[in-house]
Formats: structure tokens, C-alpha cells, sequence
């Protein structure tokens, strides 16, 4: 049964590209971008960027935002320069993810989605530069992307899944388990499929999968791990979905935890208190950055509908 | 200090909750903002200030704010807490112990808000969650002026600022001056004490004790006798109960057996179930 499902929504993923209205340089882009770093020539990405003025407006206003020390950055090299290609990358995903979902089809908060998301890669790549993980930017990422299943199930599953939404929400529950009663399948399941779809890495793909269980895979990377933990830790910080979830968190117990303290001893060694007020303290520059960097205007908040 | 830094604590403190900050008491407000400098982990206050002042930081700005309202702190003062203690652990507890007396303590009860907000939160579910049960209170505090002051219950617009209307009809009785005196249903649950966190042999006979409150009280510990305390509150505290300390206070390094817990908004520590330390072991 689980196996029909399957297939029906890798066909249905399928179909999504062009139902989108994403802007044609955007392809090229991130095809460019998806190369080995010392493939990746800088000088077609600003050209690139420089020909869509939204594109090119919105590394200019991230690199201009409170993330990034609010400089004075006017031209588009030095704000692709300011950066770093691996922010860029992301700023494009996130651009792309916004224009595949017409507007009308959001079912979560696009404000909670993105604060969500925002604070979850940042959260991640904050832990990843922690306890050392080599590819901070990478984690970044795969925190960035996790839930991008939300954006299937708004475009594909959308009354049920608003009903998903609405039942967790009254429920205090976690989205993905009322998602497994109404729809057989989670935002995890389906994001996996998108994350195949659009090519991205294995590593980026297992966490799109396994942020809500880390046991789904034999042998978890560190880089689900990571997003597992920050999903968590952030919902745990008014970064959730834009419900109130009843949780009781025990993250040093948890299997995502132990898995990195065998690989990184450095995690051993976090207060997870100082950590949590960090994030506290870092909540009004995601908030600040997310609304520079979107400008996504409230569509259709839970409340009003 | 110098006139400038004064001038902005004393613009916060206005601006924060309407607090008139003497400018010629220097040794005041360097009394109060000294230990906030240490807890926010600057060398001096000097860099507290600064950095509040540059980063416009809410969280440091309120600490300020805080500090300069000195031992007068409010009720509902960390909403997330106690909503927290109601949402999710006293529906634990009912599932786990039935209708056993539910025993909480305020250590560090300062002149009351603390253990008079718990009694209106348990009031209130008297009829809901804790229908049929019983609950009692202790509130502890090392100083006998705080205690007097909080066994008489009498406060000030600043205290009950977030204190809603109902509740303060319900539970408060006038007391002149636009002075509000908590009343005998009120108090009824709670009792006071006078307990040194410090002393060993009164710390042991707190037995079965459910959930303790020890908020911004141990920041002023070192580290042995903050080892010492938390000791004594994992033994005085039942497996699966809880401790809820400051926002900013954090056992790494102090004691390893209690388990860190995440809720919304808040954190906890909690002892193990038996069942919870056999889990761990394996």
C-alpha cells in the first residue's frame, strides 16, 4: 500500500516543475552552482544574478541585512562576494521554493515556514561549527532544505493537508504524526523526493528524511543528526510551525545526540542551556533577516483559515 | 560609573517598567548591575552596558531593567514557565501518580510573587486538572524581611503588572495606598519557611517533593556550594520531578544527574524514573 503511495507522489513531483513560475535563469544557476567549488566560476554567477533584478535584490538585501553586519554593499560582486557562494546557492533554493508554490496554495505560514527554515539552517550550521564539522555551509543547507516536503504536500495534498495542520495544531502534536494518520505519508517522505528530483547530494536527502527519525537510516549521517537536533531545538524556541507543541525534550538522550558525540567529542563538551539562549539571542536578527530577505507577506496565516 | 552609563540605566529602567533610578546612589545601581554583568558573562559593567547599549539587545536591556527593580520582581514574571508547570507537567504528574498530594517548593521565595503566582496557577485548575486533589506549597527564603514581606502578600502596581483582572478580584483584597494584599484563599496553600539553601541538615528533610522553583538564586552560589545545593534538590525531589532555575542558569558541570529537558519557551531539569535511568544505562 505504503509502495503505491510512493510511486503515485514521485509522479506527481514530477509534474510540479511545470506547473512553477520560476524564473528560466534560475535553472542555470543552480546548475552552475551545484559543481565542485573550484569548477564554479564567479564571475558567470554575478552575471548570472545581475540579470534578474529580483534575484540580484535579494543578495544584495541579505548581504545587507543584520546577519551580515549591515555594510554598505551596492553592487551585486561585492554582494555575491560578501556571501560566499554557498549562501548564495541558498538564497536561490529559497527563491526557487517560493515561486514553485503559487501563492494560493500555501497551507502553512509562508512567515512561520521561512523562520522556520531560516532558524533551523542557521541553528544547524551554528552546532555544526561547534563541534567541528567540516562543511558548516553544507549544514547550512540541509537545515534550510529539511522541510521542504511541506511544500509538496501544500501544492499536491492541499486540502488534506491543511486538515494536517489543522488537527495538529489543536492537538499540540507534531505535524508529522497526524500526517502519517491522514495522508499515509510524512513531509519527510515527500521532501526526500523533491530533494532527489532536484539532484541535490545524498547527504542533503537523508536529512530531508530522517529529521524526525534519525533510526530510518542504518547508519544516520552527522548532517541528519544536525538537522534533527535544530528541528527540535528550534521548535522549542517559538520556531516551530507557528503552533504551540507540547514537547519535553530531552536532547542529550536522544539517538541523534549519541550518534555525534561518537564522531565529534567536541558536542560532549556544549552547554546546551548557553546554547539555547544563544539562539534566543540570535531570534530577532532571523526574524529581522527573514523578513529582508522573503519579504513574504502573510497569504494565508493558519488563524484565518 | 560614569554619568553617561548612569543616565542610560536610569532611561531603561524608566523605560522598561517605569522605575525612578537614583542618580547619586552610584553604589546602588553598581551593586545590582554587578552580578548581572557576571551572569551575562561581561568582564564588568561597563561592557554589559556597552553592549546593551550598541547591540539594543532586549534580553540585556530587561536584565537591567530587572536588576534595577532589585528584590521586587512580579507575579507571572516568566509566563512560559509556569504555563509549562500547567500544560504539560501536571497532566504528567496526574498520569503518574493519581491523586497523590502534589508538593512544590519555591526555593529562594524572595518577598512571595513566586510561590503566590504557582498558588493561583494550582488554584485555578482546582476544578479542572486537580479536581479532587491536593497540593500544597513551600515557600522558602533565607531572609527574614523577605519573608515577612511575603507572608503579608502586600503589593504594588510594578509587582501585579502582569496580573490579570479577574485574578486580581479573585484572589486580592484592597490594602490602601493602591496597594493590593493577597487574600486567605490565597494564601491558604502556601507555607512559609525560612530555609539557608546552604545548610545541610534542614536541606535533608525536604522529602517528596514534586517540582522545585529556584529562579536567579543559585547565580549568587560558587560552584562548590552550587554542586552542594542541586545535590540536596535531586534527593528532595521524586523520580520523574522537576527543577526550573533561572533562564540563564545552567547545570553543565554542576550536577550530571539530572536530565536536561526542553519545552517550548523554557527549559527544565528533571530526575529520571527508574524507568528512565535503567533506559539510559543500556
Amino acid at each position: 500500500m505504503k509502495a503505491k503511495l510512493h510511486s503515485q507522489l514521485q509522479a506527481q513531483i514530477k509534474k510540479l516543475d511545470s506547473i512553477s513560475a520560476a524564473p528560466a535563469i534560475l535553472t542555470p544557476l543552480l546548475n552552475m552552482l551545484r559543481l565542485p567549488s573550484d569548477k564554479i566560476r564567479v564571475e558567470k554567477v554575478v552575471e548570472l544574478v545581475s540579470y534578474d533584478g529580483s534575484i540580484a535584490a535579494q543578495c544584495l538585501r541579505l548581504a545587507n541585512s543584520p546577519l551580515f553586519g549591515c555594510r554598505e554593499i551596492e553592487t551585486v560582486r561585492s554582494a555575491v562576494m560578501a556571501l560566499g557562494l554557498e549562501r548564495v546557492r541558498s538564497i536561490l533554493f529559497g527563491l526557487y521554493v517560493n515561486r514553485v508554490i503559487p501563492q494560493d496554495k500555501w497551507v502553512i505560514d509562508p512567515d512561520a515556514f521561512w523562520r522556520h527554515s531560516l532558524g533551523c539552517a542557521l541553528v544547524t550550521q551554528r552546532m555544526a561549527q561547534k563541534i567541528e564539522y567540516p562543511e558548516p555551509e553544507k549544514a547550512y543547507m540541509a537545515g534550510l532544505l529539511h522541510d521542504l516536503g511541506f511544500l509538496v504536500n501544500s501544492v499536491l495534498y492541499n486540502e488534506d493537508f491543511r486538515e494536517c495542520l489543522r488537527r495538529a495544531a489543536e492537538q499540540h502534536v507534531p505535524l508529522h504524526v497526524i500526517e502519517e494518520q491522514v495522508l499515509g505519508f510524512t513531509h519527510c517522505e515527500s521532501g526526500q523526493m523533491l530533494c532527489e528530483h532536484w539532484g541535490l547530494s545524498k547527504e542533503l536527502v537523508d536529512a530531508a528524511r530522517c529529521h524526525h527519525d534519525v533510526s530510518l537510516l542504518p547508519t544516520a549521517g552527522p548532517l541528519a543528526c544536525l538537522v534533527h537536533l535544530s528541528d527540535l531545538l528550534c521548535r522549542a524556541r517559538y520556531l516551530g510551525y507557528g503552533y504551540d507543541e507540547i514537547m519535553g525534550v530531552d536532547l542529550g538522550s536522544d539517538a541523534a545526540w549519541q550518534t555525534l558525540v561518537t564522531t565529534f567529542p567536541a558536542l560532549g563538551n556544549m552547554d546546551l542551556v548557553r546554547f539555547t539562549l544563544d539562539i534566543d539571542g540570535a531570534m530577532d536578527k532571523i526574524v529581522a533577516t527573514v523578513d529582508s530577505v522573503f519579504g513574504v507577506k502573510k497569504i494565508a496565516a493558519l488563524a484565518t483559515t | 560609573m560614569k554619568a553617561d552609563e548612569v543616565e542610560f540605566v536610569a532611561e531603561v529602567a524608566r523605560a522598561g517598567a517605569g522605575l525612578s533610578v537614583e542618580r547619586d546612589k552610584l553604589y546602588v545601581i553598581e551593586s545590582r548591575l554587578a552580578p548581572v554583568a557576571r551572569r551575562e558573562g561581561f568582564g564588568s559593567i561597563r561592557d554589559l552596558l556597552l553592549a546593551a547599549r550598541h547591540r539594543r539587545e532586549g534580553k540585556l536591556m530587561w536584565a537591567v531593567v530587572e536588576a534595577m527593580a532589585g528584590g521586587e520582581t512580579s507575579f507571572f514574571r516568566d509566563p512560559a514557565i509556569f504555563a509549562r508547570f500547567r500544560d504539560e507537567m501536571l497532566p504528567e504528574l496526574a498520569r503518574r501518580r493519581g491523586r497523590a498530594p502534589v508538593r512544590v517548593w519555591s526555593a529562594g521565595c524572595s518577598t512571595g510573587e513566586e510561590p503566590y503566582t504557582l498558588a493561583m496557577f494550582l488554584l485555578e485548575e482546582k476544578d479542572k486538572l486537580l479536581a479532587g486533589w491536593t497540593f500544597d506549597i513551600l515557600a522558602t527564603d533565607l531572609n527574614d524581611n523577605s519573608l515577612e514581606a511575603a507572608r503579608a502578600g502586600i503589593y504594588g502596581e510594578y509587582a501585579l503588572r502582569n496580573t490579570s483582572d479577574v485574578l486580581r478580584r479573585k484572589y486580592f483584597k484592597d490594602a490602601g495606598d493602591k496597594k493590593l494584599q493577597a487574600n486567605d484563599l490565597l494564601k491558604a496553600p502556601i507555607r512559609f519557611d525560612r530555609i539557608n539553601l546552604s545548610d545541610d541538615s534542614k536541606m535533608l528533610f525536604q522529602k517528596g517533593i514534586d517540582v522545585i522553583f529556584c529562579c536567579n538564586v543559585l547565580i549568587y552560589f560558587d560552584l562548590a556550594s552550587k554542586r552542594r545545593v542541586v545535590q540536596h534538590f535531586y534527593s528532595n525531589l521524586l523520580p520523574g520531578g522537576y527543577l526550573f532555575m533561572g533562564h540563564a542558569e545552567s547545570l553543565f558541570q554542576v550536577n550530571e544527574s539530572f536530565r536536561l529537558v526542553h519545552f517550548l519557551g523554557t527549559t527544565a531539569y528533571s530526575k529520571p524514573t527508574a524507568l528512565q535511568a535503567a533506559g539510559a544505562k543500556k
